[in-house]
């Protein structure tokens, strides 16, 4: 048996684990156009901001392909697959065979079609070379622009603060996070952000990035002009399906799987950013491209290559962030836009206090909490398992409410809770 | 592996289980000087009320399929390979709370000085969990899921 791996960030990495955790025998290559990848990219906000040292980032150590009885093939980019003759060609011309194939491509930032964004000091932030290459940039930098309001934008805005810059962010929508949370919940962080220093402009976007070779500023939409040296460009990632699109597999958004993680064939595999698959709140087809989702299909995807039969329910949007002491967690829908959705909110914002859970029928499909984030794991489990909760809804946002509140709940649903570690606490109930 | 079970017939939601857990987890192992450290010691059981008068003292289960795990994006939540115990490398840990989203027992509890996680270790200093120890109605079991359920689930 001969595995390949296509990418060999979180999904990849869980994979060769879950391969090797069953398979201690067969080959398993590993193709990366990362030349060191086993970092997490996650972290490297964290490095720009100067909160961890490099030797920080990794996630795995030095050895893990060679522990795990793993080829390498580092900084080659996979370049097409061949299914009928089960190959992946590499750019450096060479081929590697496979058996079963895992592609977890990832995705690439999105970019943005500013003129002037070819300009010298204009970044992205995704990979450990964009964090190294802005960090080397800095020194000159007075004033920096980053563009987008997500939660890329947001951590770069406040990495380069925690550098001591003077950042400003230009947000297009009317609200910072809009894919994350709803607009109440991003006014509260959008406040706190702003009184340690950072400035937010919602509703606003550069018309330009101007300049010679290097940045000099922005003109806006409104008309004005912005001095800056450096533009961090955070408007979100598109999954990396090319190659997979090209070989003839299922592609929409994403690479389309079913619940086995296969795409479309029997022995080709798909898992992390680059997967469109069934949401379990939405209940259709959508791409999280996060990283818990990351590792738990990577996991999946590598049992079932090495012959398990793993079933996997579906992704469910989550987001931790926390920024100056301030930490919110979203999970699932937290936006509805349908009136079938209700809404149970609980707030107190002179203490920067605010918590929500989104229902449909009684059953909750998505949860904010800003500021008191105990316990939202405890929603998360009730919003994957889909169970009626008409008996705790109104306790649910309460500050005592926790585990022990649904343990009723877990002992009457019938399909819900399968894992063991429920079971036994309702053993003696 | 073995785990800390809890009878639910039998407790009574005292916490005693949580004071002896921030105890063994202080600097001076003891409650009257525990209480005057700088840093007051954060206990990783949770005794939890299922109504008025039913209660359950939780923490850590270790998962098997561990979803802090998989949510950690920092590698500082790991399982032991050898133990099955559910490991957090503090060193490691940014408070991200990726875990504290993802467990769905509510377990993780944040340090927000140091920003970083602190969860059920099995006091491994001990040969008896000190939140067994120190439960009074014998609710707290420490061992494998077959001798608690032969302790605890037949004799109903």
């Amino acid at each position: 048996m001969r595995y390949a791996i296509i990418g060999s960030s979180a999904a990849g990495i869980s994979a060769v684990e879950a391969i090797r955790s069953k398979d201690k025998k067969s080959d398993i290559t590993v193709i990366s156009d990362e030349k060191k990848p086993l970092y997490s990219r996650c972290l490297i906000s964290y490095l720009l901001a100067g909160t961890i040292d490099k030797d920080k980032i990794w996630i795995r150590p030095d050895d893990f392909f060679k522990k795990n009885k793993a080829e390498a093939i580092l900084g080659v980019r996979a370049e097409k697959i061949d299914l009928k003759n089960r190959e992946v060609y590499l750019k450096n011309k060479e081929k590697v065979k496979f058996n079963k194939l895992l592609i977890a491509t990832g995705s690439s930032p999105k970019i943005d079609d500013v003129p002037g964004n070819d300009k010298k000091g204009v970044f992205p932030l995704r990979t450990l070379a964009h964090a190294v290459q802005i960090q080397a940039a800095l020194d000159k930098v007075k004033s920096v622009a980053v563009l987008g309001g997500g939660l890329i934008g947001l951590r770069a805005a406040y990495a380069l603060r925690s550098r001591g810059k003077d950042v400003s962010i230009f947000v297009r929508s009317p609200q910072i996070l809009s894919q994350i949370i709803d607009e109440e919940s991003a006014g509260i962080m959008q406040r706190h952000i702003e009184k340690k220093g950072i400035k937010i402009f919602t509703g606003r976007y550069a018309r330009e990035i101007k300049g010679k070779l290097s940045v000099e500023g922005l003109a806006l939409d409104n008309g004005s002009d912005v001095d800056c040296q450096l533009v961090v460009v955070g408007k979100g990632v598109s999954p990396n399906i090319e190659i997979a699109k090209e070989a003839g597999l299922e592609t929409n958004w994403g690479i389309v799987v079913d619940s086995s993680l296969r795409a479309g064939s029997k022995d080709v595999f798909a898992a992390g950013d680059v997967v469109e698959g069934h949401d379990i709140a939405l209940e259709e087809n959508t791409i999280n491209a996060i990283w818990p989702v990351a590792c738990e299909q990577g996991r999946i995807a590598g049992l079932n290559m090495s012959g398990e039969d793993q079933v996997y329910d579906g992704t469910l949007a989550m987001n931790s962030i926390e920024f100056f002491g301030l930490s919110v967690i979203s999970i699932g829908i937290t936006k509805p836009k349908k009136a079938i959705y209700k809404e149970i909110v609980k707030k107190d914002l002179s203490n920067n206090k605010y918590k929500k859970i989104v229902l449909r029928d009684d059953v909750i499909v998505g949860a904010i909490f800003v500021n008191a984030i105990e316990n939202i794991g405890v929603i998360g489990a009730l919003i994957k398992n889909k169970v009626n909760v008409k008996d705790i809804k109104d306790i649910a946002l309460e500050n005592y409410f926790d585990y022990g509140r649904i343990i009723k709940i877990i002992k009457d649903s019938k399909d819900g809770f399968r894992e063991k570690e429920f079971r036994e606490t309702i053993l003696t109930l | 592996m073995k785990k800390i079970y809890c009878d639910i017939k039998k407790c009574l939601g005292c916490g005693s289980c949580e004071i002896a857990c921030a105890v063994e987890h202080s600097r001076s192992k003891a409650l009257y000087m525990a209480i005057k450290e700088d840093k007051l010691p954060i206990k990783r059981r949770k005794a939890q009320f299922i109504n008025k008068s039913v209660a359950i003292s939780t923490g850590c289960h270790h998962c098997e399929d561990a979803p802090c795990v998989a949510a950690c994006m920092s590698a500082a939540m790991y399982k032991d390979k050898k133990t099955g115990q559910t490991m957090h490398d503090v060193d490691k840990c940014v408070g991200c709370w990726m875990c504290v989203m993802s467990c769905p027992f509510g377990a993780l509890t944040r340090e927000r000085q140091e920003k970083v996680i602190v969860k059920c270790d099995l006091c491994p200093d001990r040969d008896m969990p000190a939140c067994v120890e120190a439960c009074h109605t014998g609710a707290l079991f420490f061992g494998v899921l077959k001798e608690f359920k032969e302790n605890s689930c037949d004799t109903r």
